[in-house]
């Protein structure tokens, strides 16, 4: 079997650092394979994948050494626009990528570049529109598409002058459940009809594990190997929530899919222990009140008449589909927008923002502007007339240690870490999230869970809107259920999310509704 | 309507405009402006300003007007009418830049560039699609500062409006720059997807405007009637040939262009 | 963009060429003057030749190609531009121009005049200002980044910032001037504050004066003192973006 890629003895470090982010690496993936990069954050995913089109170094500069071959073109050899008729590239933000006004014409743009005769391009606009189903879009500006219409029109664009390899760089991170089911299906049948090799970075590793041949684990300090799925995941930690299951219980191989997992317990007959005792709700003070909350955009209602009392101690999380409301609702009860019906109250006053809720902005990067993490801090303490508490604030958060680090050489998660800290530090008793964990590597979302309990265990109210299901699981005291604007489910986890075919999480998918997590099941058995 | 069209339509009507002070000519000119303005002017703020050229240019003709008065020495009826004439002609030539920024699309504008000058303009298009994206970025970042207890309202406070901004848009830039040098950005010569085409309607505009300024150029070099004599104050001649090359300017507002 | 010593001669060519264009009224001869119609033909010619002018300076400076790097940037730089540009324009000061001086000082010469050219066309285009000042615009413009890429970059912040608000509260004034240079001889014509091709250049200097005092210093000055302002107050967390930006994408910084 040919090779699509091969590394042979990749070393490069970026010029300002030291460390290596390559470090004699050798690996080749098969023409056909669908393999999947993981590693966490900072790792050298990224750097990874744009070494295979040769952006690394040619883009970013940097020391390099050995040699990269990409359908048998040696990268080293001409600059990566000497490839794009052979491998594609797409960009974790793609909204940010496009070049032109409608979809037809970035699709061409490529094509363009390489004066491709204008009936090829036709023709290749026809077919790539399809074989992404997006056929119904070409008229469209970009601008109004949907995160998962611009991942697959980013897609298409990158595929029109015929490359036989994809590299995506986290395409499902910013986008809501249904939009990375489309976007993986589409992956899997450029695979599986095309022949395509297709290599993809991700943290979201729930769905795709089942999908991918092979993996590419980035594990640190530069070292890069590849192997089949279940080994790879397992070296850097990471997967599905039915591989953590399997590992807790020793199973093995460990479990990739739902189904798999199922299967296994039926083969070794496994029984779960005692269910656990339920939470008890919170019966501390209510903090925030919505009562009959409306809110909506030039004549679309958005939220309808919502009653929602936050209690003091509690961590609730509020799911929906996209265009559910979530976010109104959010800036309605942070009060960064006042509902057209009903009110929103704290101790009985309409509710301020940032003094008695704070709304940890959905991308951290609009608030961070000091030159360092600790400043950052200390920008929202002094706003608010304190000068002290911020190395406690970082510590509580895990990033003490990034104090004198500027933000934005931080990864995406301590990013969003230092965002929490500064919102934090308004020292309001009511911490809003909208879709904190986007993007984040496992690593991050356990300190921010962890951090998140913490908080509101000292008598406060957590509220995050999420798609994450298994955060919610293993985070949420109470989930609220929005649709339509309305809300629909209000209560413990286990009842609101278990029984649910879209919301259940992993581990109730294979052993029942009375089952959240793999740590709960696993700890039932003792 | 081809963007081409518009192009030489305005070229060919701002060269009569700068060619003459008589208001026989300059008159259908200013009407025919108007007439195209009001028939194909699309959405958008390009439109707005065609007010604002109107505006610009009575204030010319004021402004014209009242400096022959400075010197009271040299006030007389022909230098009014020629302070009149003059402002008049500048008039004219902002009302038809005025049109041309109501009816022609940017981006459609920008096509047109020759190879020569693609990337400019390729760079022109790009800020003008990422502007919006800009401006809600401000709003956003706005917001989430005043919710941490920032409020950018005076000077000090900029930085913490303008750092995320300018930081998104550089980080957005590096992905673009990625993008456009892995698809092939700057391999040589390049081909055109879709040439806008030129139909009837966009030849029949282009004509209007590049026949009138043939008829007024030659005008020009036979030195006939175009200027105003006003010393001594006389009726400026009406020859029908240039009254008519000038009406024929209207001509694109009585044809629709085909739904492209 | 690199540099040469070609380049750089030919910069300063077109730009000597391109400042004759503005400053036509003083030195053209009497011999083009008579009467009212053809007085409005050297304008024209001169539209003409700045256009042709910035086109070969574009095409000089984007010889080899601006790349994706330069163009991303003039991209969002740009749009940065455009979407400054409303507020308070008309009133002479426009938040615009700070985009240009940090980016010029931060980018480079060659980098400044073309994000001016360009950033000034497409918010002509965008805003719905494409008038016949547009080409003036553009050049002063593009001179006002290329001036700040020209200013030394030194080590101290103080320094640094200080010399590009100097250099920021000059060139609000001269950007008035220059621009109001294209404008006079059209709004004043014949009058006693007018151009008179028959008078020398001192006389129209003098006639110049009067009619930029009564007309243009007053925006001006509040140009002036804005970009100052602006300069002071967000051109060293700006800078630091820029410079980092430049360091991530591996810019070379040149002319």
């Amino acid at each position: 079997m040919t090779e699509a890629v091969r590394f042979e003895d990749v070393s490069f470090q970026y010029l300002e650092r030291s460390d290596f982010a390559l470090r004699h690496v050798s690996l080749a993936v098969p023409e056909g394979a669908f393999a999947l990069v993981c590693g966490a954050t900072g790792a050298g995913k990224s750097t990874f994948l744009r070494a295979v089109n040769g952006l690394v170094p040619h883009f970013t500069g940097g020391i390099f050494s050995g040699r990269v071959l990409v359908e048998g073109r040696n990268t080293l050899e001409g600059a990566p626009r000497e490839l794009s008729d052979v491998v594609a590239f797409v960009p974790q933000d793609p909204g940010a990528s496009f070049v032109v006004d409608r979809v037809e014409d970035e699709l061409a743009y490529a094509m363009e570049n390489l004066a491709m005769a204008p009936a090829t391009m036709r023709r290749r606009v026809e077919e790539t529109l399809d074989l992404l189903d997006i056929e119904r879009l070409r008229d469209r500006s970009v601008r109004t598409l949907s995160g998962g219409e611009r991942q697959r029109v980013a897609i298409a664009a990158a595929l029109t002058p015929g490359a036989k390899v994809l590299l995506l760089d986290e395409p499902t991170s910013q986008l809501d459940p249904q939009a990375a089911e489309d976007v993986l299906a589409a992956l899997q049948r450029l695979v599986h009809d095309l022949g395509m090799t297709v290599l993809l970075a991700e943290h979201r590793l729930d769905r795709v594990a089942g999908f991918v041949d092979m993996a590419i684990g980035c594990l640190g300090q530069g070292r890069v190997i590849a192997g089949g799925p279940a080994d790879i995941l397992e070296r850097v930690q990471a997967g599905p929530a039915v591989s953590r299951l399997g590992r807790l219980l020793g199973w093995s191989p460990v479990p990739l899919t739902v189904r798999q997992a199922r299967r296994m317990a039926q083969q070794r007959g496994f029984k779960p222990g005692r269910v656990p005792q339920p939470r008890t709700p919170s019966q501390g003070p209510v903090l925030l009140e919505a009562k009959g909350v409306s809110a909506g955009y030039e004549g679309t209602v958005v939220v309808k008449n919502v009653d929602l009392s936050l209690r003091a101690g509690e961590v609730v999380a509020l799911m929906g589909r996209n265009g559910a409301g979530k976010s109104t609702l959010l800036r309605c009860l942070g009060g960064l927008r006042r509902p057209d019906g009903g009110s929103v109250t704290a101790g009985g006053a309409e509710v301020e923002a940032g003094r008695d809720a704070a709304l940890c902005p959905q991308t951290p990067e609009d608030i961070l502007f000091k030159d360092t993490v600790g400043e950052e801090v200390r920008a929202t303490l002094q706003a608010h007339g304190r000068n002290d508490g911020a190395p406690k604030i970082l510590d509580a958060l895990g990033i003490g240690h990034l104090a004198t680090r500027h933000p934005r050489d931080l990864s995406a998660g301590e990013r969003l870490l230092t965002a929490v800290a500064a919102t934090v530090s308004t020292d309001a008793q009511v911490l809003l999230l909208d879709e904190p964990t986007r993007g984040l590597d496992g690593h991050t979302k356990e300190r921010l869970s962890r951090f998140l309990r913490g908080y509101a265990a000292e008598g406060r109210t957590v509220l995050f809107a999420s798609h994450d299901v298994e955060l919610v699981a293993e985070l949420a005291t109470r989930v609220v259920m929005l649709a339509g604007g309305e809300v629909i489910a209000d209560g413990a986890p286990r009842e609101v999310m278990a029984g649910s075919p879209v919301f259940a999480p992993q581990t109730a998918r294979v052993f029942g509704s009375d089952w959240l997590t793999p740590e709960e099941l696993s700890g039932s058995l003792e | 309507m081809h963007p081409g069209a518009w192009i030489l339509w305005s070229l060919g009507a701002a060269l009569v405009t700068m060619s003459t002070t008589n208001p026989f000519y300059l008159l259908p000119v200013l009407g025919a402006a108007w007439a195209v303005h009001a028939a194909h002017r699309t959405d958008g703020p390009q439109a707005r300003s065609f007010r604002i050229f109107l505006t610009f240019g009575a204030l010319t003709v004021v402004t014209r007007t009242l400096l022959v008065f400075l010197l009271p020495s040299s006030v007389s009826a022909g230098a009014i009418v020629s302070a009149l004439l003059e402002g008049l002609r500048l008039a004219v030539l902002l009302t038809v830049f005025g049109t041309f920024n109501s009816v022609a699309d940017p981006f459609g504008v920008l096509r047109l560039a020759p190879r020569r000058f693609h990337e400019p303009a390729l760079a022109a298009a790009l800020a003008l699609s990422i502007a919006p994206r800009t401006i809600a970025s401000v709003a956003r970042v706005r917001e989430a500062q005043r919710m941490r207890g920032i409020h950018i309202g005076r000077l000090r406070a900029l930085p913490a409006l303008a750092v995320p901004v300018l930081e998104t848009g550089m980080e957005e830039a590096v992905t673009l720059a990625e993008s456009m040098d892995a698809r092939g950005h700057g391999r040589g010569r390049r081909t055109r997807y879709r040439p806008e085409s030129w139909d009837r309607p966009s030849v029949a505009t282009a004509v209007a405007g590049v026949a009138g300024a043939a008829v007024f150029l030659v005008a020009m070099t036979r030195d006939i009637g175009l200027s105003v004599s006003t010393f001594p104050l006389s009726w400026p001649e009406a020859m029908p040939v240039l009254v008519l090359a000038a009406c024929v300017l209207a001509l694109p507002a009585f044809l629709t262009p085909s739904r492209s | 963009m690199k540099d040469s010593l070609l380049r750089r001669v030919l910069l300063l060519v077109v730009n000597l060429l391109g400042a004759a264009a503005f400053l036509w009224p003083f030195v053209i001869p009497s011999a083009v003057g008579g009467d009212g119609a053809h007085e409005a033909d050297a304008p024209v010619i001169f539209a003409v030749l700045m256009l042709c002018l910035g086109a070969l300076l574009f095409v000089e400076l984007g010889r080899g190609g601006l790349g994706p790097k330069a163009v991303a940037l003039i991209g969002v730089l740009g749009a940065a531009m455009v979407a400054l540009r409303l507020p308070g324009f008309i009133a002479g000061f426009s938040a615009m121009f700070i985009i240009v001086l940090v980016a010029g000082n931060a980018f480079g010469a060659g980098f400044g005049f073309v994000l001016g050219a360009i950033g000034t066309f497409a918010s002509g285009l965008f805003v719905g200002g494409f008038g016949p000042w547009l080409p003036f615009q553009m050049v002063a413009v593009g001179w006002m980044g290329m001036g700040a890429g020209l200013m030394p970059r030194s080590e101290s912040w103080r320094l640094r910032i200080g010399v590009l608000a100097a250099y920021g509260f000059i060139t609000g004034f001269a950007f008035g001037a220059l621009m109001n240079l294209w404008f006079w001889p059209f709004a004043t014509g014949s009058s006693a504050l007018g151009w008179v091709p028959q008078m020398g250049p001192g006389e129209n200097l003098q006639r110049y004066a009067s009619f930029y005092l009564a007309t243009s210093l007053g925006w001006d000055a509040l140009r002036a003192v804005g970009n100052a302002a602006m300069v002071i107050v967000l051109a060293r967390p700006l800078l630091g973006s820029l410079d980092r930006a430049a360091r991530r994408m591996h810019l070379e910084v040149g002319v």
